[in-house]
């Protein structure tokens, strides 16, 4: 990823962190926690070690090269393992940004997330950034057929629908509400409202 | 023969603080029984309805089920005199969870007959859970799942005790010689991220950890049973432990009355600063462990009436996510 779209994707993510601390604020009972994962020519932690989300601060990303997304999703199912996760703890949230197709073992990586138990139970969401974007892997990932991916085709687009993506899927796991284990609705455990509409650009620039 | 050991009970459940923010009501419930002279059959019965948008009668969910629990197991250990030790083991284990889970079905069953899902409820349904849930709820067998809870229960008698459980919560023990708190019961590794086993399942009787234990040595000093909003307020399961020693140590030192009256402060205190959740404790305690003048039925003489109210349990911390 690379001009305009990783400019824009800095942009939407420090843009997001206010509002993931007002929703925070309005639950005081859950402890936000961040980790971030970049992949680009591989993958590798950009945040490694949980932050709680009030002194959490943003470096810009630089993510030049393919898109190893099965490395990167290996390297969430180590952290998702259980002795390396909190005994007690409400459901992950994990959001997944892309602007093209994986070029590695996106499944096997998947398969990975999947076969750890908070990786079947966090709440797990897709963002496509332009056209290029492989809605398909992103609808894998998401596991529910009730759930879209997100897309963004511009500027404005992206930053709404990343602050949508960082902050009402964490209100919504953030209820110490529990769930029975075999209610139907294709092992989602978290609802989530619906997405917002697309933004429109502001000038032809923004458009990716 | 008259049983050597006499017990007490006491409970309490609170609204959760965040249920006090949203408007939703203490879906947790709480009942035990004892007779007045502390002898056994002593039962605490513990149930967390889950809550979420698909379980919206939980509420009554849980509530039905420590009445079924308790009177069910009645019943069941009033039916068990003079039978061999195994023989109580093998039918408790065998039976009782499935004559549980069975008189909840009918209950709840028997509430919603009288109580029709309202148009209100289902649309609520529908617009927070999505479609798919709304005809669930509405289609035959799938219905129990808007009462969904879970279950904790202790039953202690004059030679034996046994544990049950489906779903989360916590059932402890705390031994006074040597000082010790452990868990009877085996750990359901599968129980994370708030999702939960509940008698609203298909075999929900197949899900019940079980735990039996003659009375050899001297029997726990307390027994706890509690509700996840109160083991999901504290940092580390070291810190919730711990509150059973603390517990055992203020019992010991101002008596059982004097805990019964501070707990539902305790427990809001844990909700606000901690999990958020609905809390609910029950303590067993056997009598005779306090200090004289502080055990149920002692004549304290004036001097030693006084409480020293500074005793607190471990103070929690927030849930992390």
């Amino acid at each position: 990823m690379q001009g305009k779209k990783i400019e824009s994707l800095n942009l939407a993510i420090k843009e997001s962190i206010k509002p993931m601390q007002d929703v925070a604020d309005e639950n005081p009972n859950a402890e936000v926690l961040v980790r971030v994962i970049k992949f680009s020519d591989g993958a590798q932690w950009h945040v490694s070690q949980p932050t709680e989300i009030h002194n959490f601060k943003w470096t810009d990303l630089d993510a030049d090269g393919v898109t190893d997304m099965g490395k990167a999703l290996t390297l969430l199912a180590d952290a998702l393992k259980l002795e390396n996760m909190p005994q007690r703890g409400l459901p992950p949230v994990l959001v997944l940004v892309s602007d093209g197709q994986p070029t590695d073992d996106f499944n096997g990586g998947l398969k990975a997330v999947m076969e750890q138990p908070w990786g079947t139970k966090a709440v797990r969401i897709g963002v496509a950034i332009g056209e290029d974007a492989d809605l398909g892997v992103l609808q894998k990932f998401i596991g529910n057929a009730e759930v879209k991916p997100l897309v963004a085709s511009n500027v404005q687009d992206l930053v709404k629908k990343i602050k949508w993506a960082s902050t009402v899927p964490l209100k919504a796991a953030s209820n110490p509400a529990s769930r029975s284990k075999d209610t139907p609705g294709g092992g989602v455990n978290v609802q989530i409202p619906a997405p917002p509409a697309d933004a429109a650009p502001v000038s032809a620039a923004d458009v990716f | 023969m008259k049983p050597e050991y006499k017990w007490s009970v006491i409970g309490q459940s609170v609204r959760g603080a965040s249920h006090l923010r949203s408007g939703l009501p203490n879906q947790d419930a709480i009942k035990f029984h004892a007779d007045t002279d502390g002898e056994p059959p002593v039962l605490l019965a513990i149930s967390d309805g889950h809550g979420s948008p698909k379980s919206f009668r939980s509420a009554v969910g849980a509530q039905r089920a420590v009445e079924v629990a308790v009177r069910v197991t009645k019943t069941f250990l009033d039916g068990m005199k003079d039978l061999p030790l195994s023989a109580i083991k093998n039918a408790a284990e065998r039976f009782l969870p499935a004559d549980i889970v069975k008189t909840w079905m009918q209950e709840v069953d028997e509430h919603l007959r009288c109580n029709p899902f309202s148009a209100e409820e289902l649309d609520r349904l529908e617009r927070e859970a999505g479609v798919a849930a709304k005809q669930a709820a509405i289609a035959n067998e799938r219905h129990r799942i808007a009462y969904g809870a879970t279950l904790l229960l202790a039953a202690v008698s004059d030679s034996y005790l046994f544990y049950l459980q489906l779903g989360d919560g916590d059932i402890l023990t705390v031994s006074d010689t040597p000082q010790q708190v452990e868990s009877p019961l085996p750990q359901d590794a599968s129980l994370i991220a708030n999702e939960t086993t509940s008698l609203c399942m298909d075999r929900a009787q197949k899900l019940f950890r079980f735990r039996f234990q003659s009375m050899q040595g001297i029997p726990p000093a307390l027994i706890l049973a509690s509700t996840d909003g109160y083991s999901n307020s504290f940092s580390t399961p070291g810190d919730f432990y711990k509150v059973g020693t603390d517990l055992l140590g203020m019992i010991q030192k101002n008596g059982l009355d004097y805990v019964e009256k501070s707990l539902a402060a305790w427990l809001d205190d844990a909700s606000r600063s901690g999990s958020g959740d609905d809390v609910s404790l029950g303590i067993i305690c056997r009598c005779g462990i306090a200090q004289p003048g502080h055990n149920p039925g002692d004549v304290a003489p004036e001097e030693s009436r006084a409480v020293q109210a500074t005793d607190q349990p471990p103070q929690p911390a927030p849930h992390p996510e």
